[in-house]
């Protein structure tokens, strides 16, 4: 697969986001071709902020969660003729400057998937959050016997492959825990990249509660048991 | 030794089903390998406790239930949860039928076609 001839494509998931979108959106339209942002049923204007960021713009009519965003956004991208798809999160805590990193072992052939690992260098995590983050990468592990470093971020790039054979069923966050399950089940070659986070009091606060993380827990458990 | 119940029959037999048709799933990549080996764990853990039933009373000792009675009023809490969960995935599934129909209202309405050419 050649550098200069793939076609990629940003997909970021918003809720309630027009104080954000925009420098995101500016700051990922310069490691991709194009960016879709899938406003998931907010009741501001990401919409229309997004869309005159530059964005390609899909509006669900209501709020379907996380995971049916994403999963809009790459239908979307596929249909845009992606080749490579990027996910990153809307409320800035993703620094747009490390995609070309987590591009690079898609690029380079050596893989179908990458996560990306808030944990593989030096950031000022709360303790809070590398606990979650830690019972989350537990979790996944018992459900997909696969070990990802930082499974539940929302930061990866899907290859050609990944790209076309990707299917999220999973409405919420859990879609990161379905993720590793796909990239098991389809056999896809997996990288992970560290990159940088930017925690802010905005992003902490808008993050998932305990009860909220202990419900997806038992979600995944009861999903990856009963399917 | 004992005679052999219907029941000491029936149920590994059910259970060496369940399993065979987990590796299908396995086989046809519906299921991972991984979640086959967990179908795999609990269906023999049934025929297990099926064929040697006193294994009941190590769990009885292990987990403090005083007596037989009390396991199997927690095995059938089990299986009432277990149909609870059914039904939390039949409203997923609904669920998921919705947004599908959200999706592709909004890939529609946003002529994702039409832009890509």
């Amino acid at each position: 697969m050649s550098t200069s001839s793939s076609h990629i494509i940003a997909v970021i998931p918003a809720y309630n986001e027009s104080k954000r979108i925009r420098s995101v959106v500016e700051g990922t339209s310069k490691f991709v071709d194009r960016v879709v942002v899938v406003d998931d049923g907010s009741s501001d204007d990401t919409a229309t902020v997004a869309q005159r960021a530059g964005a390609f713009v899909v509006r669900h009519g209501e709020n379907c969660g996380a995971g049916a965003a994403t999963m809009t956004g790459i239908e979307a991208a596929r249909a845009l003729g992606a080749e490579v798809i990027v996910t990153l999160d809307a409320d800035e805590q993703h620094d747009p400057k490390d995609i070309p990193a987590l591009l690079q072992p898609l690029l380079s052939g050596q893989s179908d998937f990458v996560f990306a690992n808030r944990f593989g260098q030096r950031n000022r995590i709360p303790l809070i959050r590398r606990f979650f983050n830690a019972v989350g990468n537990l979790v996944t592990f018992a459900t997909t016997g696969r070990w990802v470093n930082d499974s539940q971020c929302g930061f990866k790039a899907f290859g050609p492959r990944a790209v076309a054979e990707v299917r999220i069923r999973m409405s919420g966050y859990e879609f990161c825990t379905e993720l590793v399950r796909e990239s098991v089940q389809k056999r896809w070659r997996v990288a992970q990249v560290p990159i940088k986070v930017l925690y802010s009091q905005y992003t902490l606060a808008k993050g998932q509660s305990f009860a909220n993380g202990v419900k997806t827990a038992l979600r995944i458990l009861l999903r990856s048991f009963l399917r | 030794m004992l005679p052999i119940t219907p029941y000491q029959i029936i149920t590994p037999l059910i259970s060496l089903l369940a399993i065979v048709y987990a590796w299908s799933l396995v086989a046809k990549q519906k299921k991972t390998i991984w979640e086959g080996g967990l179908w795999t764990l609990f269906w023999s853990a049934i025929a297990v406790i099926a064929l040697f039933p006193d294994v009941l009373d190590w769990l009885t000792l292990v987990t403090g239930f005083k007596d037989r009675q009390n396991a199997l009023v927690i095995t059938f809490l089990g299986v009432l949860s277990f149909i609870v969960f059914s039904l939390i995935i039949r409203l997923e599934e609904l669920e998921q039928r919705h947004i599908k129909m959200v999706r592709s209202m909004a890939l529609k309405d946003a002529e994702v076609e039409k832009k890509a050419q």
